[in-house]
């Protein structure tokens, strides 16, 4: 069998009626970083919670880096790094103080802390605001902050939840650089995104989510390949589109010359978003 | 133990710098409510006159001290938690951490240790400045220590469980504020009838206030209360290892 850093089996997470992941597994391999894409109220965040040991799950199990995330819970706390959707610094103390606790947590000593934080402060651009309060921060500074926090302990395992929303583009940048430094350098990371050009830029494969059940797996190019991956796209007088998935251009111009000649068509590669809307819906 | 120790103040030190960082506004805090007790019930209600025996000065200031490792104790530890939970969610952060459950609960009282214990200290300088009958001995320091602990074990629960800053409130006038009052701190409960003296009886804030004020005084060593103090300690411990272990937060 293969070796998975990340293992979830059968996770299912109930809140009451509602069924916000539901009977998801997901194996990622040491060295990848894995995208996670799906609507909003997919139940992305709700499995990152529980893959990082953050919300027990209703049923199922978890396991990082080997250790099962109930039982081994501080072991396999001590493998990841999480940066959450929704900030979660302590907003009452400085950045610099933020940083140090979060390294403390993580048992790391004194002296590595300082040359750590000068290290990763100075790729996200933090230097000046180290004494700042995190109350007094921008959201995307703020953002920059969880960033620097989840990596203090150089974690094997990085869990981003949405990293690049909210930061400008010299940031969102900064931090492409530094997910592919850090994968470069053996750290598997799990990222969310609702930027399908990011995940098809970053990630080596990419899981699709939808209504709590993973609805397809794979690169970029088996995703494609699960709808076709030649498009016709169709545009109405109404200023809808119609598009069409085929395997191959030849059974795509076949199809082609079946339409009208004033049709408004073009023929195109399919790309992840057509995949992304086709496998989730078009509509909300 | 010594890594339980480590790790409690590895979980405290976001909490610690807050406190360093308002240090001026968390003395006077601390200082306001004791001494307004220790004025209106130590001078303006009982002055000269005793109580239990001794002069009520001696009588009263153990139980102030009982009060403000209530008060303290238990608010700077639920709003701190019920802060970092609804409003910072840095709570979560603490939960990522391969840190024990154990040392989460302890980290987390901190908070409440250090402000009950700052405003024992504060209502204790003032009683030995005030009274020769009150004896300071590492018991007394042992007692005090032990009901901060309990309160801010409570606390911790109260800030677990607590979905809105209303719930603490109401829970501060619906449990710690009558047992300020109702509890022996300023007053001996002698009088009071059966019932009220048996549900009385089983606060915790009755049994802090018995321990603190028989060994401040050197009265008989009352091991009965120090057990009940004690096991609260541990009802509350539990509850909070419980809370967090379940994901209940
Ligand atoms: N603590 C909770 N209590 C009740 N319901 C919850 C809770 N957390 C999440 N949910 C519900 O679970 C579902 C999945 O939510 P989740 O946050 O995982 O979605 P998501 O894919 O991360 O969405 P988004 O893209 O908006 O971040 C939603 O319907 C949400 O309302
Ligand atoms: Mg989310």
């Amino acid at each position: 069998m293969e070796e998975h850093i990340i293992s979830a089996e059968h996770l299912t997470k109930r809140y009451g009626d509602l069924l916000a992941v539901d009977d998801l597994s997901i194996g990622v391999r040491k060295g990848e970083i894995f995208g996670f894409l799906g609507p909003n109220g997919a139940g992305k965040t709700t499995t990152i919670r529980m893959l990082t040991t953050m919300t027990p799950p209703t049923s199922g199990t978890v396991s990082i880096a080997g250790h099962d995330s109930v039982r081994e819970y501080r072991e396999a706390r001590g493998s990841i790094g999480v940066i959450q959707q929704h900030n979660s610094l302590d907003k009452d103390i400085s950045v610099r103080e933020n940083i140090v606790h979060h390294a403390l947590m993580q048992n790391m000593k004194r002296s590595e802390i300082r040359k750590r934080v000068e290290e990763l402060c100075g790729a996200m651009g933090l230097e000046d605001r180290m004494d700042s309060l995190v109350e007094d921060l921008s959201g995307g500074w703020k953002k920059r902050v969880s960033i620097v926090c989840s990596m203090m302990h150089r974690p094997p395992v990085l869990f981003m939840d949405e990293p690049t929303t909210g930061l400008d583009t010299q940031s969102r940048n900064a931090l492409w650089a530094l997910i592919k430094k850090l994968n470069g350098e053996g750290a598997t990371i799990f990222l969310t995104t609702h930027y399908i050009s990011e995940a098809e830029a970053l990630c080596d494969r990419i899981g699709i989510i939808n209504k709590g059940r993973m609805i397809a797996l794979g690169t970029s190019d088996e995703l494609r390949g699960r709808i076709g991956v030649v498009t016709v796209e169709r545009q109405n007088a109404d200023g809808t589109t119609d598009n069409a998935y085929f395997g191959g251009r030849a059974e795509a111009k076949a199809h082609m010359q079946g339409l009208p000649e004033d049709a408004n068509v073009s023929i195109r590669r399919t790309s992840l978003e057509d995949v992304f809307l086709e496998l989730t819906g078009r509509k909300l | 133990m010594l890594r339980l120790l480590d790790e409690t103040m590895r979980v405290a030190y976001g909490d610690l710098c807050f406190m360093r960082r308002n240090a001026a506004s968390v003395l006077v805090s601390s200082m306001v409510a004791p001494i307004l007790y220790l004025v209106a019930f130590g001078y303006g209600m009982r002055s000269g006159s005793s109580e239990g025996g001794v002069d009520y000065i001696a009588f009263v200031v153990p139980g102030i001290i009982a009060i403000s490792s209530m008060t303290a104790g238990f608010s700077s530890t639920s709003q701190k938690i019920l802060i970092q939970r609804l409003f910072h969610s840095s709570f979560d952060e603490l939960i990522l951490c391969p840190v024990g459950i154990s040392s989460i609960v302890f980290g987390k009282s901190v908070v409440g240790m250090v402000r009950g214990l700052l405003g024992s200290a504060i209502m204790l300088s003032l009683g030995l400045m005030l009274t020769d009958d009150i004896h300071l001995t590492p018991w007394l320091i042992l007692c005090i220590m032990l009901s901060c602990f309990a309160f801010s074990m409570m606390g911790v629960m109260a800030g677990l469980l607590a979905n809105n800053s209303q719930t603490l409130a109401m829970i501060s006038n619906l449990v710690l504020l009558p047992m300020t009052f109702m509890c022996g701190t300023l007053f001996s409960t002698d009088s009071f009838p059966g019932p009220v003296s048996a549900a009385i009886g089983a606060l915790p804030l009755t049994h802090s206030s018995e321990v603190l004020r028989s060994v401040a005084l050197g009265w008989d060593f009352p091991w009965a209360s120090l057990g009940v103090v004690a096991a609260y300690c541990a009802a509350f411990f539990l509850a909070d290892y419980r809370l967090i272990k379940k994901g209940r937060y």
